[in-house]
């Protein structure tokens, strides 16, 4: 577990770095000013918002080849941080949205299919919480998490298929080089912070999953009749 | 109307405090239910 929490310290150091040049160093923005800033951590958040979701796709395929607990606990691990990850990408887009399109939210492709994805990962967990069986509730959702992980190249996509309010995709090529190292900064702080993440996760999901699937504690009547 | 947005400090915090806030709460409760886990699992 030291190593989760080594990467959980790693992140919060590169996200404290980032943070700080992309607010007091890093130049405004021409048109958008200050506010150009929220891309600081609003992409890094976009970007390994899907790694998390793809780890989980993973661990879903992996579970339902191999069978084993151990990606059972990953890929809930990886649905929760996806989840959380999702829920802050919104939020910071709802804020970043009300300056410079003049509304929080607009049924735009992009923000649509991922608030889908986000309202789908909530319900795999929500049914994770109310199927008692550990191998059916494995299955389930794993296979659900396959079947909502479609939604992530519409979300991938979604701005280059269709007339989009939501602009491009950022990356180091669309952006000035001035904004380079508060991206890549907060890119890797939130990289390790979602591996950090996911690692204690997992290790709860194990320990929950462990004691579920141990033979239960046998009550005195019962032992009395076995001896 | 000259299409340049003028001061927007205030969602640049509000943005930043909320993704903060957001990661602190995870981690804290994330800790809270590993410690929990662990003491279950050696009882």
């Amino acid at each position: 577990m030291k190593t989760a929490w080594i990467f959980v310290a790693l992140g919060v150091a590169f996200l404290v770095a980032g943070s700080y040049v992309g607010l007091f160093v890093a130049p405004a923005e021409e048109y958008m000013g200050q506010v150009q800033r929220i891309m600081y951590v609003h992409v890094p958040t976009a970007w390994n918002w899907m790694l998390a979701v793809l780890f989980a796709l993973g661990a879903a395929i992996a579970f339902l080849f191999t069978a084993k607990t151990k990606w059972d606990a990953r890929l809930e691990a990886g649905l929760e941080v996806a989840t959380l990850f999702a829920f802050l990408l919104c939020v910071q887009g709802s804020i970043w949205a009300k300056p410079t399109w003049g509304v929080w939210w607009d049924w735009d492709p992009r923000l649509t299919s991922v608030a889908v994805l986000l309202f789908a990962f909530l319900g795999i967990l929500a049914l994770r919480q109310f199927v008692d069986d550990p191998q059916r509730r494995a299955v389930w959702s794993a296979v659900a998490t396959i079947i909502a992980s479609v939604d992530l190249p519409i979300v991938y996509y979604s701005v280059k298929w269709w007339n989009s309010l939501h602009q491009q995709q950022s990356t180091p090529q669309t952006v000035s080089s001035q904004y380079h190292l508060p991206l890549r900064l907060n890119a890797f702080g939130v990289l390790f912070l979602m591996i950090g993440f996911i690692m204690l996760r997992t290790r709860v999901a194990s320990y929950r999953l462990a004691r579920e699937t141990a033979m239960p504690p046998m009550r005195g009547e019962e032992a009395g009749e076995l001896a | 109307m000259t299409g340049v947005i003028v001061g927007g400090w205030g969602f640049v915090i509000a943005a930043y405090s909320l993704t903060a806030a957001g990661f602190a709460i995870y981690g804290v409760r994330l800790w809270l239910r590993l410690r929990e886990e662990k003491r279950l699992a050696h009882e």
